[in-house]
């Protein structure tokens, strides 16, 4: 499958005063000094992700994950062409689009909170992108109907924006998108401010979208659970930041490509330790088996179903106290102290019977190593 | 909740009030309909119209009032024209830059009107247009333009810049952005500023006595020689036809924006 949106060697600046040097490190991408490239910065902005280059097909969704601050929004906004790019190419079906105005890029960008019209009715806002490009008014209005009825919201049609629900404006607002028929769709954590119902309604309107459309897509947000509904693939931005190889979410989530990712991902218990010689990993509560990694100090991360914890009577070198216990709807967080005073807290599945100053041992049956930074 | 009694000074205050605003132009009616009312008579004697009969018959005074509309309608349509996207410029700029726009406008309003008057009068004989109605019209615009800059300043400073960031990426190319969503989001300002903008040149006399020198004659300089001259009952008619074309304009403004959608979103 052809890739209708491929990014290379993009530069995303952030808007602020600050300025960076070429030749420094940048949020942990430590730049090869001996490579020379000028970077085009204009005033009042400074390089905030440097070299980025991904592609993603038509069809696919690619969930971008990462932490306030680390550039999700910038990234998009640098694709739509809603602020300047320091260097790179931005390809949109083989068309270079890097220098074009964003409304001649056939890429619709998103907001986090859905942008209507206030002056045009829901139908009107539909058919906004039509009426552009001087579509015949009744084509437009019952193709802008049809969009809204795929979105199930056609009963909303003669309504303003003022009056529609959260949810419905997000799938208008999505109607609205698709009536432009862009090649590239990018989605601004869509879902970040909703509340738990509509959270649902619009994740399910994002993967109708997705199968629908054709286009490539690009979700940003800092939730897993909403990456994984949505998206085909996932990458992570930020420090160490890959994004040229996007992992599907089942493979992201059994072998996170780095730690930080592991970490950002949100379902891993994270365990300080050393690899040793004899090719185990030994942490507070005992070892686990790490051959083929080199020695040295590392953490491990394990998800809660690969996690098991076990009461004992009496104290033995690997036998943790139960400190705290908190328990979620999806597992149980326990807080461990061992014999030397040291604490480590543990999520395993729901169901452990282990109550606080209760002593136990964990058995994990996989883990995902990585360098200790 | 239960509504409580009117309070005793809450309606003393309305009708004091009233009074102060309206009693003006009740005895400018009453002042321009009598005739021989003297002190200390507490009614006039006689009743007719014949102040406004000699207001309207005289084609001096139609030309000054004709010459008060067309300055006061050029002054509303230019300003309205230069301050939007001046007020925007302003409010999409550093820092810095706004509050140089603000300061300056904020002079042009601030300045007492004999000064700037003084300064607008030695800049428009400089420019060769002195006792012209275009170098009255370039002086009622700057008052204007500085009240107008402020209006737009504030407008788009609370503007959703992600209206036109949607419209962008939908498709909409700058010039479609403005006919489809800022100017139809944006009627309500650009009404009430033509409207304030026509209201500042309307009723100005201290520019318009300085920078047209008298060889321009607008309906308030009339009023203000009638009413130098003694004549009391011509002066209030005139008075309350400087008012008349005001209180249209403020009506026609209220008509125009009602129902408009919200500036901001």
């Amino acid at each position: 499958m052809s890739a209708v949106l491929d990014v290379q060697g993009l530069y995303v600046l952030f808007g602020d005063a600050e300025t960076v040097q070429m030749q420094r490190t940048v949020r942990g991408v430590t730049l090869d000094p001996a490579v020379e490239v000028t970077i085009v910065q204009p005033p009042g902005y400074r390089i905030g992700l440097a070299n980025v280059a991904f592609t993603v097909n038509a069809g696919d969704c690619l969930a971008v994950l990462g932490r306030s601050g680390w550039g999700k929004s910038s990234l998009l906004r640098t694709l739509a062409g809603l602020q300047p790019a320091g260097n790179g190419r931005v390809v949109v079906k083989g068309q270079d689009v890097s220098a074009r105005q964003p409304e001649q890029r056939n890429v619709v960008y998103l907001h986090q909170e859905p942008v209507l019209f206030p002056h045009l009715s829901v139908l009107d806002n539909v058919a906004f992108p039509m009426t552009i490009r001087g579509v015949d008014r009744q084509v437009s209005a019952r193709r802008a109907i049809d969009l809204l009825a795929r979105l199930q919201v056609a009963e909303t049609r003669g309504n303003f924006p003022h009056a529609l629900s959260g949810g419905q404006r997000h799938r208008v607002a999505l109607a609205r998108a698709l009536s432009a028929e862009p090649a590239v769709l990018l989605l601004d954590e869509p879902l970040s401010s909703l509340d738990p119902e509509v959270r649902r309604d619009v994740r399910n309107a994002l993967q109708e979208v997705r199968d629908a459309s054709g286009a490539a897509m690009i979700l940003v947000t800092h939730d897993l659970d909403d990456a994984l509904v949505v998206a085909s693939h996932i990458a992570v931005i930020g420090p160490f930041a890959d994004l040229s190889e996007p992992l599907s979410p089942e493979r992201m989530l059994d072998k996170p490509p780095h730690a930080d990712a592991a970490r950002l991902l949100g379902v891993f218990t994270e365990l300080a330790g050393e690899i040793r010689e004899d090719g185990h990993f030994h942490w507070l509560g005992g070892r686990i088996p790490a051959e083929s990694m080199p020695e040295g100090r590392a953490v491990a991360f394990v998800r809660p179903h690969e996690l098991r914890v076990e009461r004992v009577t009496g104290v033995n070198v690997s036998s943790l106290v139960v400190t705290g216990r908190r328990d979620t709807a999806h597992d149980v967080s326990l807080t461990g102290r061992a014999e030397g005073g040291e604490t480590v807290s543990v999520r395993t599945a729901s169901g452990s019977d282990v109550q606080v100053g209760d002593s136990f041992v964990v058995h994990i049956d996989r883990a995902r190593f990585f360098p200790a930074h | 909740m239960s509504r409580r009694g009117a309070n005793p000074l809450h309606v003393l205050s309305l009708v004091a009030l009233s009074l102060f605003a309206l009693a003006p132009l009740l005895m400018l009616i009453v002042t321009s309909l009598a005739r021989g009312w003297f002190y200390p008579a507490v009614a006039p004697t006689a009743v007719d119209g014949s102040a406004w009969r000699d207001l309207l018959a005289d084609n001096a005074h139609r030309g000054a009032l004709v010459t008060s509309l067309t300055l006061a309608v050029a002054t509303a349509l230019v300003g309205t024209a230069l301050a939007l996207p001046l007020g925007r410029a302003a409010a999409m700029s550093s820092r810095g830059v706004r509050r140089a726009v603000a300061l300056l406008a904020f002079a042009a309003v601030a300045l007492p009107p004999v000064a700037l008057g003084v300064g607008l009068q030695l800049t428009v004989l400089t420019l060769g247009l002195g006792g012209t109605a275009a170098g009255v019209f370039l002086a009622h615009l700057v008052p204007a333009l500085g009240y107008l800059t402020l209006v737009f300043l504030g407008v788009f400073t609370r503007w959703d810049a992600r209206l036109e960031e949607a419209a962008a990426t939908l498709g909409a190319a700058s010039a479609t952005r403005w006919k489809l969503v800022l100017l139809p989001l944006l009627k309500r300002p650009i009404v009430e500023a033509m409207a304030l903008g026509f209201l500042v040149s309307w009723s100005q006399v201290a520019l318009t006595l300085l920078v047209g020198g008298g060889a321009v004659r607008t309906l308030p300089l009339d009023v203000l020689a009638m009413l130098q001259a003694g004549q009391d009952q011509r002066a209030a008619a005139g008075a309350l036809a400087l008012a008349i074309p005001a209180f249209i304009v403020l009506g026609v403004t209220r008509v125009a924006v009602r129902n408009t959608a919200a500036v901001v979103a």
